[in-house]
């Protein structure tokens, strides 16, 4: 058995030293891992075609929600890797360590840190984020869509010029569009990654989304630029795409004033 | 004869299907329906199948031999035979759940094989999207069922009445019975592609799931069967926890795995009733014609999204509570130090449990639900960073200053905390509804999942094998192996789930069995790492499968721990301990002198006391 550690008082002050380097050093590291991980973030760009306003939203949301993140996975990797090093025993040890059962000190510094990280840098982004996409949700609309899903293809109507399309979304720049998104069968979910926005297609329901298209950009281009259904619906689902092409307010006219009944 | 209860079981379960098929051909005939329809023909005859299956194994014989003022039967407690019939053991109960939950484990795991072969490349490689999609949701719900009854059935059953010096659980052939509905939910669940498959991921979201194949039929019944064998296990643990601790096993000395059996149980026990209701009523929308979920008569899709996530967001918790519970315990015998603010912990156990159920509807974030909704499940969901946060405390505030033994075990307990808080970093984005509206349904929701339950929970469970092997087997395991098979799953398993990630950011939906050409290169990373990590678990099972068999033998306490598990021989007697054990303090002061957990009475007899450190 084990026997417990005993220490004199000169023992003692030698390991307080010992362990104010530990400290020091679990500091350093961090911050070194920290620093590193952050140089490689902050410039990186892992995003897809961002083609609307919303999607600079989500974007810079992921991105500071990444730097934020960075910091507390760099703390745990430090504590660990230097715990197992500094203190792992070769073979089987021969005493305890020392029984400290947790400094309440320790612990309510923990939790109020915790605590505030948590109001400070996940609930206060989350908030304002949730405001800013909300922000014109009631607005009228430059553009009402409707947009309707069925196994295993998308239909688009513009309601306003009573044209309507199974081939293409065609929207035009810098208007603000509505989404009016049903469903025919089963669940489906709306979601043009060019634009990160989603909402489920709902048989008996009507969701509502917004978007502002503000880069002229088509499915040729870029594979971002689809509807594709998010909601597994079955055989078909991965198929189940629709193009999208921004174009100038003229070139839009023109191509409802095609479609257009007569 | 070994095989007879089980020879038994099938035959008195043919003749229930039969019975109940039959009866429910002649009622609808009788009404002028289509006599032989599949569905209602096969859910009666299910019903009446497992009621043979329970029969013919033996586990309705006491109460009915009882009613009958017959004897009751003698059980077998010696030989590998009785792992194969009706034991009311815990550690026989816990064995079988933990032998067939490492079964469909394996099983599952070579689901995700064939599915990554598939995902190797863009186009179709081996299989069409139909069997894709049964693929991708059999090793979905399969995999929930490890992560919910591997811990909850298999090491709670062998390893709590143990700890707490019991000699078995409250109520041993409710024990009994929750095992043994389980293997007809794994049969049904490998019959599903008989019956066309299912295309509707675990998940089982109505309409689909009510228009779908008949596949999905046996996927509703497996699932609801399983969820009353989760219930009758959650209300027997809490039963167990509450009433039989030994003299002086008071709350506060509760050892940390107990306590977060105790908080796991109390979801299992409640939140489990409101899938089952879920599941019920999709299976009466398929075959008594209902129309919960069908928007033109009435039904409401989105109801079901509601009632299954609050079941199973929770259900996470049920997963990943045990992990906490496992990771502690065995960090704290590893690193020779007190469990750090153990009771700051058990508090923030008890804190998940009841924000567990107050966050579902961050599943729901794009669903189309009422927008005001949003932010307070967003803020709910971020609050669990606090005592999971307290659980990081605890774990780094014990390997601090500790005298660490880096034994397998222990390796994997490390290598959760490094997982965990990747899993839970990146729950952050999917909180967050700003970024959560991009990322729902795509990769980067796999790979997050993953994380917390592969990463978090199997490396967990994986660990709790390697540690608790010598007291279930009574050999120990290859150190070496062990050590290789760490070190090779922890680079294999962050590499495929890294690359996950990135997949996901560049936008691949979930639960597709083909993808755009740009994402080839990334897939392929996944899919070839994925193989890697695959072929790890060869090495995990020849480990075990050699060393149960030739191993050495284990003394009682290999670990030099001080939970009662470990002060009673490896495998423990059938009574677990010669007597009651008397529990004296904590099972975590080490390094505080004179400290003693509890006292083990020889049997026979009240001389040498023997204590243990």
């Amino acid at each position: 058995m084990p026997a417990p550690a005993r220490s004199t008082a000169c023992e003692g002050d030698g390991r307080r030293r010992a362990l104010k380097k530990d400290f020091l050093f679990v500091a350093i590291f961090w911050a070194l891992l920290t620093a590193v991980l952050e140089l490689v973030v902050v410039p990186w760009d892992p995003f897809p075609l961002a083609a609307a306003k919303e999607a600079a939203i989500v974007d810079d949301a992921f991105k500071l929600l990444m730097v934020l993140g960075i910091p507390v996975f760099a703390f745990v990797v430090v504590a660990v890797v230097y715990s197992a090093v500094r203190f792992r025993q070769k073979g089987e040890p021969t005493q305890d360590g020392p029984a400290i059962h947790g400094p309440r000190s320790v612990i309510f510094t923990w939790l109020a840190i915790t605590t505030a990280l948590t109001i400070l840098v996940i609930i206060t982004p989350g908030v304002t984020g949730i405001l800013e996409l909300r922000a014109h949700a009631n607005e009228p609309p430059d553009l009402l869509v409707q947009v309707q899903g069925g196994r295993w293809f998308w239909r688009v109507t513009y309601p306003e010029y009573g044209v309507s399309s199974t081939r293409e979304l065609v929207l035009p720049v810098d208007q603000r569009v509505r989404f009016e998104v049903s469903a025919m069968d089963v669940l489906h979910s709306f979601w043009i990654p060019a634009f990160r926005i989603k909402i489920d297609a709902v048989p008996g329901k009507i969701t509502t989304t917004h978007a502002t298209p503000d880069t002229l950009a088509t499915y040729d281009d870029d594979i971002n630029m689809r509807i594709q259904c998010a909601e597994l619906c079955g055989l078909g689902h991965n198929l189940m795409r629709l193009p999208v092409r921004v174009v100038t307010q003229e070139e839009f006219q023109a191509w409802i004033a095609d479609r257009s009944p007569k | 004869m070994a095989f007879l209860p089980l020879i038994k079981g099938v035959v008195f379960a043919a003749i229930g299907f039969l019975l109940g098929a039959s009866a429910t051909a002649g009622v609808r005939t009788l009404m002028h329906l289509d006599a032989w329809s599949i569905e209602p023909v096969v859910t009666m005859g299910y019903v009446l199948a497992l009621v043979g299956w329970l029969l013919g194994i033996g586990v309705w014989d006491y109460w009915a031999r009882e009613w009958l003022g017959l004897k009751p039967k003698e059980q077998v407690h010696i030989g590998w035979t009785r792992f194969l019939r009706f034991n009311t053991d815990h550690k026989v109960i816990g064995v079988q759940y933990l032998v067939t939950m490492l079964a469909i484990m394996l099983l599952a795991g070579l689901l995700a094989m064939l599915m990554r072969v598939e995902l190797a490349a863009p186009g179709e490689t081996i299989m069409n999207a139909n069997t894709f999609n049964t693929t991708m949701s059999l090793h979905g719900i399969m995999m929930v069922a490890v992560a919910v009854a591997t811990v909850m059935g298999g090491f709670a059953n062998f390893l709590v009445p143990l700890m707490i010096g019991a000699e078995d659980v409250a109520f041993p052939r409710l024990n009994t019975l929750s095992y043994w509905i389980v293997p007809p939910v794994a049969v049904l669940l490998l019959a599903t592609p008989l019956l066309g498959g299912f295309d509707s991921g675990w998940t089982a979201y109505p309409p689909l799931s009510v228009i779908n194949a008949s596949g999905q039929l046996l996927f509703l019944l497996a699932f609801l069967t399983f969820g009353f064998s989760s219930i009758l296990g959650g209300l027997n643990f809490l039963a167990t926890i509450m009433m039989l601790r030994a003299p002086g096993m008071t709350w506060g000395r509760l050892p940390i795995f107990v306590w977060s059996i105790f908080a796991a149980a109390l979801i299992s026990l409640t939140a489990t009733q409101s899938v089952a209701l879920g599941l019920l009523t999709v299976i009466l929308d398929r075959v008594a014609g209902t129309s919960f979920y069908s928007a033109p008569n009435g039904g409401n899709a989105i109801l079901y999204e509601h009632i299954f996530w609050f079941y199973s967001h929770p259900a996470v918790y049920i997963m990943i509570l045990p992990a906490f519970g496992i990771v502690l315990e065995m960090i704290a015998h590893f690193s020779r130090k007190p469990l750090f603010a153990y009771k700051w912990v058990v508090g923030s156990f008890l804190l998940v449990v009841g924000l567990s159920f107050l966050v579902w509807a961050h599943h729901l974030f794009t669903s189309g639900m009422s927008d005001y909704l949003h932010l307070p499940f967003m803020v709910t969901t971020e609050l669990i960073s606090i005592p999971t946060g307290m659980v990081f405390l605890s774990g780094l505030g014990t390997i601090w200053q500790g005298r660490l033994w880096l034994r397998t075990p222990m390796l994997f307990a490390l290598g959760f905390l490094m997982n965990f808080v990747i899993g839970g970093v990146t729950g952050i984005f999917l909180a967050d509804v700003a970024t959560d509206i991009h990322l729902q349904d795509t990769y980067f929701v796999v790979a997050h999942f993953h994380y917390t339950i592969m990463g978090g929970e199997i490396f967990a469970i994986v660990g709790a094998l390697y540690y608790w092997f010598p007291k279930i087997s009574g050999r120990m395991y290859a150190e070496r192996l062990g050590v290789l098979h760490f070190w090779w799953l922890f680079l294999s398993y962050n590499v495929t789930f890294i690359a996950m990630f990135w997949v996901g950011i560049l936008g691949m939906p979930r639960r597709v069995a083909d993808y755009q050409p740009d994402m080839a290169g990334a897939n392929l990373v996944v899919s070839f790492s994925a193989f890697v990590l695959g072929a790890s678990f060869l090495v995990f099972a020849g480990n075990f499968l050699y060393s149960w068999l030739k191993g050495p033998l284990a003394s009682a306490n290999p670990w030099k721990a001080r939970t009662l598990e470990w002060q009673t021989s490896s495998p423990p007697p059938l009574e677990n301990f010669p007597s009651e054990p008397a529990v004296l303090g904590s099972p975590y002061d080490y390094g505080v002198p004179g400290a003693i957990h509890a006292r083990l009475a020889p049997a026979g007899g009240s001389d040498g006391l023997t204590p243990q450190a």
